[in-house]
């Protein structure tokens, strides 16, 4: 007996004719499988809007760590791009450098941190030198300043002692923005 | 790969009405915004209280008449709002779990009557015990802002 593919096997005069012959032809599949594109196009252009909606120019303006617990603030103005004093449980650090341990600032009763004041100074006369020929930027004494919302105030206090010793005068206290809240009527 | 040029149709017959567009570069296009859109983005919104500290240089004077020294102190017991002789308390509050908690509301409210009594005044000195926790001098600026006394002031208490 002859070898044959399995398969449904019209007979001869069926298999020649136009109209009922078609439905037994054996027409060879296109190896390509067509994707459905159009939805996955759908997705991506949704995913670049929301990213494009939440894109900040501005980059990361501190250090985030896990050290640093923020608190939240709700009327806060967006942060400007300045030299930045972290303020963890373990240590206080200037632009990302260990200045010296937060134990240190909560002994004793003296205001001044002569450390971070020469951090400080030396900040202040890097940004003097580089926009001596920039009267478009000023220096204007801007620091900010991150710290975990535990740290008491005692640390604070000498840290923004050394800030205005150094010419830092304006202290921005960074803080995780919320929106406000918002108060519905009661009916 | 779907999505290319229209069907030939062959046979040099009609062509297909249907044209179909080519979406792979435009794939290509999404696919490197998306990349570079979640490399650079910045999950955490951060905010920036700015004070002055008392130690600072001083500022061209800016009092007005319609305003008065207000000053707010931080201390274990609650907020003290002193301003013009008047002393206001307002204590500590029970929050969650028990831990008494300042009054943020009702700090809202006395500055709220203080800013419609003397809408002039933008002027607020926060004097936080050396206890006192960061978070909660930052909620006490940020109540101040709140309610438009943007010159605030954060001196230590003594």
């Amino acid at each position: 007996m002859a070898i044959v593919t399995p398969g449904k096997r019209p007979g001869a005069r069926i298999a020649a004719s136009k109209v009922f012959g078609k439905k037994f032809g054996r027409g060879k599949k296109t190896p390509y499988a067509a994707l459905m594109l159009t939805s996955l196009v759908d997705v991506m252009t949704i995913i670049t809007i929301f990213l494009l909606m939440n894109f900040s120019a501005n980059g990361e303006v501190l250090y985030m760590t896990k050290d640093i617990k923020l608190p939240d603030a709700f009327h806060g103005a967006q942060l400007e791009r300045a030299p930045v004093i972290s303020v963890s449980a373990d240590a206080v650090t200037f632009d990302g450098k260990m200045v010296l341990s937060t134990a240190d600032l909560e002994k004793g009763d003296v205001l001044n941190v002569p450390e971070l004041e020469d951090a400080l100074r030396d900040e202040k006369r890097r940004y003097e030198q580089i926009h001596s020929q920039d009267p478009d930027h000023p220096f204007k004494g801007l620091v900010n300043v991150q710290a975990d919302r535990k740290i008491p105030f005692k640390v604070i206090k000498r840290v923004m002692f050394a800030c205005n010793q150094s010419g830092f005068g304006n202290i921005n206290f960074a803080a995780l923005a919320k929106a406000p809240e918002v108060k519905v009527a009661a009916q | 790969m779907a999505g290319a040029a229209p069907t030939p149709t062959g046979h040099g017959g009609k062509k297909a009405l249907d044209a179909e567009l080519n979406l792979v570069p435009f794939i290509d296009l999404l696919s490197c915004c998306i990349s570079f859109l979640l490399i650079t983005a910045v999950w955490t919104q951060i905010a920036g209280l700015q004070v002055a500290s008392s130690g600072g240089p001083p500022e061209a004077p800016q009092k007005q008449e319609n305003t008065i020294d207000v000053k707010l102190l931080l201390s274990e017991k609650g907020y003290s709002l002193s301003m013009a002789g008047a002393l206001v308390e307002i204590p500590k509050i029970n929050g969650k779990d028990g831990v008494p908690m300042y009054d943020r509301k009702a700090l809202d409210e006395k500055l709220k009557t203080l800013k419609t009594s003397l809408p002039d005044q933008t002027a607020i000195t926060v004097q936080p015990e050396d206890a006192v926790a960061y978070s909660d001098l930052v909620e006490t600026v940020d109540a101040a802002m709140g309610q438009n006394l943007k010159n605030v002031t954060v001196a230590p208490m003594n």
